[in-house]
């Protein structure tokens, strides 16, 4: 803040930033590279499994992201995920048909998102006292209404995708997955896309950064955020419906085990951004398989101090020790017309 | 307001309906026997989690269920839902005179000895609970889960081809499921020194390490793409995530636990070749009769560890292999197999 | 009614409309339950008789009804103390579960003490465990801005593998009897009695209860917790220490959580073993929320969902009634008491203009 003229160094113009996630990328690229070389099927192994833990999360910080650029602070995500697992499970063990189990997943995601907007945004309910009040109730009434016994007719199987999987690692990788995988990987693209790149981003973000002015602008802040909690309800269906259609394909009382706030830790490592909350879950994933990987190696470590590691990371990065990251402006504040 | 309390109410009643369309369980009960004499009554207080759960409380209340086909007596389970409630949920069957009173886990010892020692009446089946000196009243059913957990190994050393076999475990913080994988790994190396066994603890709490089945299954997944071709799963649900999806994969093998759990994971039959079990239905009937017949023992009692049968897969069983299991028994009985520490 | 006066009139108005809301939220959280429960084939008159008949049926049963209750208002007061302040302490759990830990390993480790002496150490060490537990989202809110409703929830799953940890490792009971993680018995001269029927435990929570009412409502320092609460920046230039005041709202909020855990351990359990103490913190948001942050209100809401759970296995034993359909009223009746515009629509009541929580809002720093 001191006004004085700016010193420019003979490296000033060079794009730091930038420059640090190349040379990660390839540290990256060359630690798989080097592990791949020596036990080709250990790390494809590692890989695989990063992205199968990763794509729950994924989809639930896409749900935090929607809602909470449009304004809206959810912490239900937990429960969405939860009752969703539970109908479309319920629906794949009644009618097997995955496809549809798979539509009743994200209907119920939307219809619990709806239900959350409806708290925060017509009866200036606060938004965390509403997740929260989602996530008992999802407990208990997924508890509840669980039949035992009920068995699954099938799961989502892997589509290759034709000469693209027979690509060296990333072929068995990315081109070789169950659908709802492709889907939350699309989608990672596309909500980058659609909130950066598009009129309906730029009043999303303007909603939940300053909808007072986007009002004026002649925005309906309502609409704009009802609708993103919609959007969102289904992306966190889909990480329900992954669970239980594509997952494991079994439905157990509290299965989430705490993914849904996870991901609310993704998208705040990802800064609300799509791409680098993606990053951040497939981090996640990669710290979660390489501790079962140690273990498989024989090497033992006290799991209850890597167990923590995941939320120690958040804190120290909410908290702006390292990569500060900043909530849009006006979320969880209700909007008043006046 | 009234319109509007009664549309509310009728929103509920649909929504009730749609919800209630599936009836959830609830206890059962035997009607009493048309015995004019006082009717003999059997309880059974689960740990924490439900009777259904797949494992220990469902085995241990099939028990009680197989004993009622041939004595007739009246029997009801109550859940635990939370672990404070131990004292209180053994208590209402004591209120209501019942003479047996089962109760599930270890967790559950100090609560049982304490109602056995006010009760000198009432016997107690004390599943899992291993007493360090004798309780009166108390049958402590434990179990020796590495032997089963030891032939679970020399069945898979003997069938697999890769020469990489997997267990997928739920928490370290629970003994007998440290003792399963002690078996697993000391039996097939037993058998083959060379053999490549690679196993994992869920990482998580008491709380999430037995009902995480997605990461019993992603693991059995990571443990199959280096080469694994024998998935033994021990740990409640988490590891029946990890069969259903050992069963995805063609050629594959897996290996239950606690129970036979080709009748309990119908969706594992495509693999599950056996299943490391203790048999807690069998031991539980077994003391409930001694009860009824009014010799019910105190103190530890050891119930069976085996392997379950091996269904549709008794032909890839081969006389060889039933052969070396045996040995393997008698091996280990004559304390000839050297197990690791954890 | 014709006969009251005006102003004994005034004064059941008064007290009625502070507790129509919540009170219409029971009855409509009930009327849910049976509905579920009638549509699921079951008799919810008799469910709710047993309920009813399992919390106050004897003596014995209104014991456990006070035995749950205890940490129900220690945590409920932790929760209710920090939206006074604006705060949302997800975290209670978390910080009661190191007060129980603490206070379990004081009272095994520490023999030879007499009990007047062994008792209030235990319960201290666990009062500073919470407090120091609940101080580290605090000193993150004052001086990084960090959110507290994220790093207590992360701050949660960090307290659940420390104590895992520590009750599967170094403070492991070793007794030749034992198999499962857990830590040793406490010694006789730390437990906690009951006077007759009434666990002292629960008079030390009642009189807590007062003491946080009295401090919140006569003390500058609740003044001014109040004031953070309700309007952050404008109490910042009335001269108060804001920070100071985060800081030591969720300080004083974990050391209620973590004396509710020692109370717990030392009272109820008898030595910290893992899942003994699972959810508690969690209903103290339901307590603070049912009580609208009144901490004498905490005392009745804490009955209130005492009795459901201390009467739901009597429920489950004589009507056949799943355990869950008690998580289902509750989260209904939290359904709507927060969203009291749902029971002001269907009654078609008024607003009354009155001071409502302000949690703030989103993670974010400002």
């Amino acid at each position: 803040m001191i006004s004085e003229t700016v010193k420019r160094g003979p490296f000033s113009h060079i794009n730091w930033k930038l420059w640090r996630s190349v040379i990660l990328a390839l540290l990256i690229l060359a630690a798989i590279l080097f592990f791949n070389a020596r036990n080709p099927a250990e790390t494809r192994a590692v890989l695989r499994s990063t992205l199968r833990y990763a794509v729950p999360l994924i989809l639930g910080a896409l749900c935090g992201i929607f809602c909470e650029r449009a304004g809206i602070v959810n912490i239900g995500i937990e429960g969405q995920m939860l009752l969703s697992a539970f109908t479309s499970y319920m629906t794949n063990a009644w009618t097997g048909n995955l496809m549809f189990s798979l539509f009743v997943g994200m209907v119920t995601g939307s219809i619990v998102g709806l239900f959350l907007a409806f708290l925060s945004i017509k009866l200036k309910l606060n938004q965390v006292i509403g997740g929260t009040v989602i996530n008992i109730l999802a407990a208990g009434i997924t508890g509840y209404f669980y039949q035992v016994g009920t068995t699954t007719k099938g799961k989502f199987a892997s589509i290759p995708l034709g000469p693209l999987a027979d690509i060296p690692i990333i072929g068995p990788l990315l081109f070789n997955n169950p659908p709802i995988t492709y889907i939350a990987i699309v989608l990672v693209i596309v909500s980058q896309i659609v909130l950066f790149n598009t009129r309906w981003g730029l009043r999303t973000r303007a909603v939940g950064e300053h909808p007072r002015a986007a009002d004026t602008l002649g925005v309906d802040v309502f609409k704009i955020r009802y609708l993103n909690v919609l959007i969102g309800g289904v992306m966190a269906g889909l990480a329900g419906a992954f669970l239980t259609l594509e997952g494991v394909g079994l439905f157990e009382r509290g299965m989430t085990n705490g993914r849904g706030f996870i991901a609310l830790a993704v998208m705040i490592f990802g800064k609300w951004n799509p791409i680098s909350s993606a990053m951040a879950a497939l981090f996640f994933g990669f710290a979660n398989a390489m501790q079962t990987q140690l273990q498989f190696m024989g090497i033992q470590i006290a799991h209850q101090f890597v167990g923590m590691i995941p939320y120690l990371l958040t804190i120290i990065v909410v908290s702006g020790f390292v990569g500060r990251s900043r909530a849009p402006a006006a979320e969880g504040i209700p909007y008043e017309k006046e | 307001m009234k319109k509007r309390l009664f549309s509310i109410l009728a929103i509920l009643l649909v929504a009730g309906l749609v919800l209630g369309a599936c009836t959830p369980k609830g206890t059962d009960v035997k009607p009493p026997a048309d015995d004019p004499a006082k009717t003999f009554k059997v309880g059974l207080v689960t740990d924490v989690g439900e009777v259904d759960d797949k494992s220990f409380n469902q085995a241990s209340w099939e028990g009680v269920l197989a004993a009622q086909k041939d004595l007739s007596f009246e029997s009801k389970y109550i859940e635990t839902k939370d672990a404070k409630d131990y004292d209180a949920n053994i208590q209402l069957f004591i209120d209501e005179g019942f003479d047996v009173i089962v109760t599930v886990g270890f967790a559950l010892g100090e609560a049982t000895h304490k109602a056995a020692k006010a009760n000198p009446e009432v016997a107690f089946i004390g599943v899992d609970q291993f007493q360090g000196e004798v309780v009166p009243g108390v049958a402590g059913l434990i179990f020796d889960e590495a032997l089963s957990g030891l032939l679970a190994g020399v069945l898979a050393a003997e069938i697999t081809q890769s020469n990489v076999i997997a267990a997928v475990l739920g928490t370290d913080l629970v003994p007998p499921v440290v003792n399963f994988n002690r078996g697993y790994v000391g039996g097939s190396k037993w058998v083959n020194p060379e053999i490549n066994v690679i196993s994992t603890y869920h990482p998580g709490g008491m709380d999430v390490a037995f009902t995480d089945p997605e990461w019993g299954a992603s693991t059995a997944k990571q443990a199959i793409e280096q080469g694994a071709d024998v998935i033994f799963a021990a740990g409640g649900k988490t590891g029946n995530g990890a069969l259903i999806e050992t069963a995805e994969h063609a050629g594959l093998f897996c290996i239950g636990v606690d129970t036979d759990q080709w009748l309990t994971v119908p969706e594992a039959h495509k693999c599950l070749i056996s299943s490391a079990t203790k048999d807690i239905s069998d031991s539980v009937v077994a003391l409930i009769n001694l009860a009824v017949e009014g010799k019910f023992p105190s103190g530890n009692y050891l119930g069976g560890s085996s392997l379950a049968p091996f269904h549709d897969f008794e032909s890839v069983v081969t006389d060889e292999i039933r052969t070396k299991l045996e040995e393997a028994k008698a091996a280990y009985e004559a304390n000839q197999i050297e197990l690791p520490e954890k | 009614m014709e006969s009251v006066t005006p102003s004994q009139n005034n004064w059941l108005q008064k007290v009625w409309f502070s507790v129509r809301i919540p009170f219409l939220a029971i009855i409509l959280a009930l009327i849910v339950g049976a509905v579920v429960l009638l549509v699921s084939g079951s008799n919810p008159l008799e469910a709710y008789a047993q309920l009813f008949k399992g919390a106050f049926g004897s003596l014995k049963n209104f014991q456990r009804v006070l035995e749950k209750s205890t940490p129900l208002i220690f945590s409920g007061l932790a929760v209710a103390l920090g939206f006074k302040a604006g705060l949302f302490n997800i975290g209670a759990q978390g910080q009661l579960l190191l007060g129980a830990i603490i206070a379990g390993f004081v009272g095994f480790s520490i023999k030879g003490l007499p009990s007047y002496v062994h008792i209030p150490l235990a319960l201290l060490c666990g009062i500073v465990a919470g407090a120091l537990y609940g101080a580290i989202p605090g000193l993150l809110k004052a001086f990084s801005g960090a959110h507290e409703v994220i790093t207590t929830i992360m701050l949660n799953y960090i307290a659940i593998n420390l104590t895992d940890y520590l009750s599967d490792g170094p403070w492991k009971d070793m007794s030749p009897g034992n198999i499962v993680s857990r830590l040793p018995a406490i010694e006789e001269s730390a437990k906690i009695g009951t006077i007759g029927p009434v666990p002292i435990g629960f008079i030390v929570a009642v009189l807590i209860a007062f003491l946080i009412w009295f401090v919140i409502n006569r003390t500058t320092f609740g003044f001014e917790i109040n004031s953070v609460g309700l309007n952050p920046h404008a109490s910042k230039y009335a001269g108060m220490r804001t920070k100071v005041l985060i800081i030591a709202a969720l300080i004083v909020s974990g050391a209620l959580a973590g004396l509710g855990g020692a109370v717990e351990t030392q009272g109820v359990v008898g030595r910290y073993q893992p899942g003994f103490n699972a959810g508690i913190g969690f209903d103290g948001i339901t307590v603070a929320l049912l009580a609208r942050n009144s901490p004498i209100a905490v005392i009745a809401s804490s009955l209130l969902l005492g009795a459901m759970k201390g009467g739901a296995n009597t429920m489950q034993f004589y009507a056949n009634v799943p355990n869950e359909i008690i998580d289902i009223i509750q989260g209904t009746m939290l359904l709507f008491v927060t969203a009291e515009m749902v029971v002001r629509w269907v009654f078609k009541m008024r607003k009354r203009s009155e001071t409502e929580i302000t949690v703030t809002a989103g993670w974010g720093q400002r």
